[in-house]
């Protein structure tokens, strides 16, 4: 940096040294010719007059020298950049609208390639990520499909006993919140549980300690722990002597065998891990683990694909997808990592980068058109120039330094548009909503921005410099510049493309929003205003024991239940709203009797039902009687009476062989986030059994199912204030001990679940409305344009006998033509884009009529405001412009 | 040429490059005063010619040029280049109608 500073001021130094070299040189020579002179008898003031003439023009003669100098070129490149920002400096409307324009344009560009750059683009923060990847599954046949595939045991141990051509490790799919004590600090952290040679495959070297050994990782393995940089500082003040102590986890001591260095983050991003000890028992049975893979020094990827195919193919999985799928074929194979984490979002973020390439190509056409009408207005300035001897190069370059000069200062605060645009972005979205922990804005997104605006500058330019190639020198001297017809046509396709892409914006985004409240208004199928939650982890060994939990449950609601105004109190594993536990049930009767079938399945407290006012259909609710040694029941929701029972009434069948079916309630909405079946609306109505908590007796499946949920406690109330604290108080009087992960209204659970709809209806809202905005400036220029060049043209028709009326019409007719082109086409292209749009749509076709007519009124009433300027035509003094003429 | 031959004589400032230039020639040449400056500042570009700040006879900060190796070179060049053309144009005057 400094170096060249340095060069610079020498430079401009020097420049300084030789202008003055440069005059004094001068001076000296018609002062020794003055003298001379005078010698040989001229008179003083004759010679000084002499000595000047014969030398010539001084400023032509230094600027010859300048010239000879060989930096002539700088000169006249700094001399034009002047000129070009007096010009600019005194058009204060025209710049300024170009500089907004642009930066509006740019700054939305600059900030959605960030968010590219940050997931696309930057290598994952690991050693050699290309070699790093996950398992991925291909299906042929009738439901064809291409995703990344969890594991269960019986796959993990194929994958790590017989694919010598990768590192392999797993880890659980997701992390859960836990209290950690370590001394007397308690803490609530995200832990994520992880198999041994886990850090291997990512290169993280603990900074102290070690990292999981094969021993540990083995089912009733010892507990160890390592812990994330981050918690080692705020637990043990970053004393390598905790190595050995035992911290707290999940009510269960574990030995610190690790720390891991400052910074390192695992596609898990957990504060605190602990060894998986993955089995084929418990959650080993089903696909709960994700694998992730290194490609060892050697074999190649088609190697380990293959490998990795046969390995799994011999799987019971594998064996049960065959059987139930005939012909169909199964093919792992191996993705990398990146591609696999940015895979949900890709889609996404690709549409904001067309959007807002749109919007670049509609800033683009606007400046064309001011640019083309700033030219035309200056063809007189350019005709003298040309007469006086300028060359028509001299004058397209000083057009484009013009634009040059405009992009730059465009994109420069384009960046800055950019930088806001991405911090209140990030501020929009959810916590770990992105697989990256920063957006940064670096060399790369500074490069993108730079050519960017290079790029408008020659799109935006090329136009009007082709149009000043058609200036006549003999036609023009003398006239006044009239604006021709030819470049009126020539902004009106302009515009019209302009509109046409801000339909197609407009479009995509009246589908999002009828999507989104599609989803906002499904009927939730309870009540969810009054009622609060909490949720707390009980993945702690102390509830491994049915009874343990039984007694939880019982004296937390009896407490609540008494907290004034209270109407009601439960616990339920999950919530509406929410993702629900997938297990298997065989149904007992009917014609699928003995089939087993995959469903929801939510344990709740008796009152659960009446709590968040589920409407119950037949039957009965839970009741304390439904204990542990009662008969075991279970109430079914209508979709799984409609599902499995068809028209007959479910109420006293069996599930289980032995489980009898009590009740059915109405359906409530759950979220499908982490379906397997992709394409599915993001809330959905499935079929759901609800058991008794009281009747979960199973501590396996009791620590398992709270290894993967929280149980949320809820409470309805009339007066929510202050009920809260109320709550926990009562849940720490069943357990001081018991960590809550904070309370929220029910109501506000749906926004959560919804947040990636919102998030992308409110990006391309804000994209389409800038589209909007400046289709709309560019029609109200060309309209205000035409007013203003025409007044002569109006004045003499109203003389000549015109309506006010008329003329307004007739010059309206410009705007509105263009944007109605810009329509038409723009529908055009609807039928091409947007079935693309089919996958984020739920609830509503492509081609939905309310929201194309939506776009069209919207578009109708902005032309119909854009060509306000007609209005002046009503104060044109016939008389007047006719004097001036 | 001519301004490199001046130059060659002996250090001088761009008048005294006029006034050299008109002596030799026995006054029959005379560089128009408005291009010698720029012709000075191209041949110290292209490095022919080096300039340096010094004092004139009447004691004033000038600027004196002189000639240095690859000007020397040059004028070497154009000297012959020149004597050559002269040269074949006096034997091309000389020529009679019966050599033809």
């Amino acid at each position: 940096m400094f170096p060249r500073l340095r060069a610079l001021v020498r430079a401009l130094m020097a420049r300084r040294a030789f202008e003055a070299g440069l005059t004094e040189e001068l001076r000296f020579h018609i002062e020794q010719y003055t003298e001379d002179l005078v010698r040989s008898g001229v008179s003083p003031e004759e010679a000084r007059r002499r000595a000047r003439m014969e030398l010539g023009g001084i400023n032509t003669v230094k600027e010859e020298c300048r010239e000879a100098r060989g930096l002539g070129g700088f000169d006249a490149l700094e001399r034009e950049c002047r000129y070009a920002a007096r010009q600019l400096w005194r058009n204060p409307g025209f710049t300024g609208t170009v500089v907004l324009t642009l930066a509006l344009a740019i700054g939305a560009n600059s900030a959605i390639f960030s968010l590219v750059n940050a997931l696309l683009l930057n290598e994952l923060p690991y050693t050699h990520p290309e070699r790093i990847g996950t398992l991925y599954a291909r299906t042929s046949g009738p439901q064809s499909s291409d995703t990344r595939r969890t594991i269960d045991g019986e796959q993990w141990e194929r994958l790590r006993e017989d694919v010598p051509a990768l590192l392999t490790a797993v880890s659980a799919m997701r992390t859960s919140g836990a209290n950690v004590r370590a001394g007397s600090v308690v803490q609530y952290v995200r832990a994520g549980r992880v198999s041994a040679q886990y850090f291997d495959v990512l290169v993280l070297h603990p900074v102290i300690g070690r990292t999981f050994s094969e021993d540990e990782d083995r089912p009733q393995g010892p507990r160890t722990a390592i812990l994330g940089y981050a918690l080692w500082q705020s637990a043990f003040g970053g004393n390598p002597n905790a190595l050995g102590q035992a911290v707290l986890l999940k009510g269960e001591p574990h030995t610190i065998i690790g720390v891991l260095p400052e910074g390192a983050t695992t596609p898990l991003n957990a504060d605190v891990y602990t060894a998986l000890q993955p089995g084929r028992e418990g959650e080993g049975q089903a696909a709960n683990f994700v694998a992730i893979m290194r490609l060892r020094d050697g074999p190649t990827w088609q190697q380990a694909d293959a490998e990795l195919n046969q390995a799994l193919s011999g799987t019971a999985r594998a064996r049960r997808f065959a059987s139930t799928n005939s012909g169909a074929q199964l093919t792992y194979y191996a993705v990398a990592l990146q591609k696999a984490a940015t895979d949900t979002l890709r889609p996404q973020v690709l549409a904001l980068v067309l959007a807002a390439g749109f919007i670049l190509l509609i800033a683009c056409a606007n400046i064309a058109g001011l640019t083309l009408v700033r030219m035309l207005r200056r063809t007189s300035e350019v005709t003298i120039r040309l007469a006086l001897g300028a060359s028509r190069w001299q004058i397209q370059r000083q057009m484009w330094i013009e634009h040059l000069l405009l992009a730059c200062v465009g994109g420069a605060v384009g960046l800055g548009v950019g930088f806001l645009a991405l911090r209140g972005l990030l501020q929009l979205l959810p916590e770990h909503f992105l697989p990256v922990a920063t957006v940064p804005l670096d060399s790369r997104v500074l490069g993108f921005t730079l050519s960017l605006s290079l790029l408008t500058c020659i799109l935006s330019g090329v136009l009007p410099v082709v149009a000043t190639k058609n200036v006549d020198l003999r036609s023009s001297v003398g006239g006044r510049g009239v604006i021709g017809g030819a470049s009126v046509r020539l902004r009106q396709l302009l515009i019209a493309g302009e509109v046409a892409l801000t339909v197609v914006l407009l479009a995509a985004t009246g589908l999002l929003i009828r999507t989104l409240i599609g989803l906002q208004t499904i009927p939730p199928g309870f009540n969810p205003t009054g009622v609060i939650t909490a949720k707390a982890s009980l993945d702690d060994i102390r509830y491994h024991d049915p009874a343990a939990f039984r007694k939880l449950l019982t004296e937390s609601l009896t407490a609540m239940r008494e907290i004034p105004g209270v109407q009601g109190a439960a616990v339920g594993l999950t919530l509406p709203y929410e993702r629900a536990l997938l297990n298997a049930v065989t149904l007992s009767a009917g014609k699928e009797a003995g089939q087993q079938v995959t469903t929801n399945q939510v344990y709740v407290t008796p009152q659960y039902f009446e709590t968040l006012q589920i409407p119950v259909l037949a039957g009965r609710t839970f009741s304390d009687a439904d204990s542990p040694d009662a008969q075991p029941v279970v109430i079914v929701n209508q979709t799984f009476a409609r599902k499995f029972f068809h028209q007959e009434n479910p109420v006293g069948r069996y599930l289980n062989k032995n489980v009898r079916i009590v009740g059915v309630v109405a359906d409530t909405v759950l979220s499908s986030e982490a379906r397997l079946n992709a394409g599915t609306a993001p809330l959905t109505r499935e079929e759901t059994i609800y058991l008794p908590a009281a009747q979960v007796v199973d501590a396996k499946l009791l620590s398992l199912v709270h290894g993967f949920f929280q149980p949320s406690w809820i409470v309805r109330t009339a007066s929510p204030m202050g009920v809260p604290a109320q709550m926990q108080r009562a849940l720490a009087s069943a357990d001081p001990q018991l960590p809550v992960s904070g309370f929220y209204y029910v109501k506000d659970l749906m926004a959560a679940t919804l947040a990636t709809q919102r998030i992308g209806v409110a990006l391309l809202a804000a994209i389409s409305s800038l589209a909007l905005l400046l289709s709309a400036v560019g029609i109200f220029a060309l309209v205000a344009n035409i007013v203003a060049q025409r007044t002569r043209e109006i004045g003499i028709r109203m003389a000549l006998g015109s309506t006010i009326r008329k003329t307004m019409i007739q010059v309206g007719r410009t705007g509105v033509g263009a944007s109605a082109m810009g329509l038409a086409l723009g529908l055009i292209l609807c039928v091409g884009v947007l079935p693309a749009m089919r996958s984020v749509l739920y609830g509503v076709g492509v081609y939905d009529a309310p929201t194309m007519l939506a776009v069209v009124l919207t578009l109708c009433a902005v032309t119909l405001l854009a060509t306000t300027p007609i209005l002046r035509v009503a104060h044109i003094d016939p008389a007047q412009t006719l004097r001036e003429e | 040429m001519l301004i490199l031959k001046a130059v060659s004589l002996k250090p001088l400032h761009g008048y005294g490059v006029l006034l050299r230039i008109r002596q030799i020639s026995g006054n029959a040449l005379a560089i128009p005063q408005g291009s010698l400056y720029p012709a000075l500042y191209r041949l110290e570009h292209q490095g022919l010619i080096a300039p340096e700040w010094g004092q004139s006879e009447n004691n004033r900060r000038a600027k004196y040029y002189t000639l240095t190796g690859a000007g020397r070179r040059r004028l070497r060049e154009e000297a012959a280049g020149w004597n050559r053309l002269a040269s074949a144009i006096a034997a091309a005057l000389r020529a009679t109608s019966e050599e033809v």
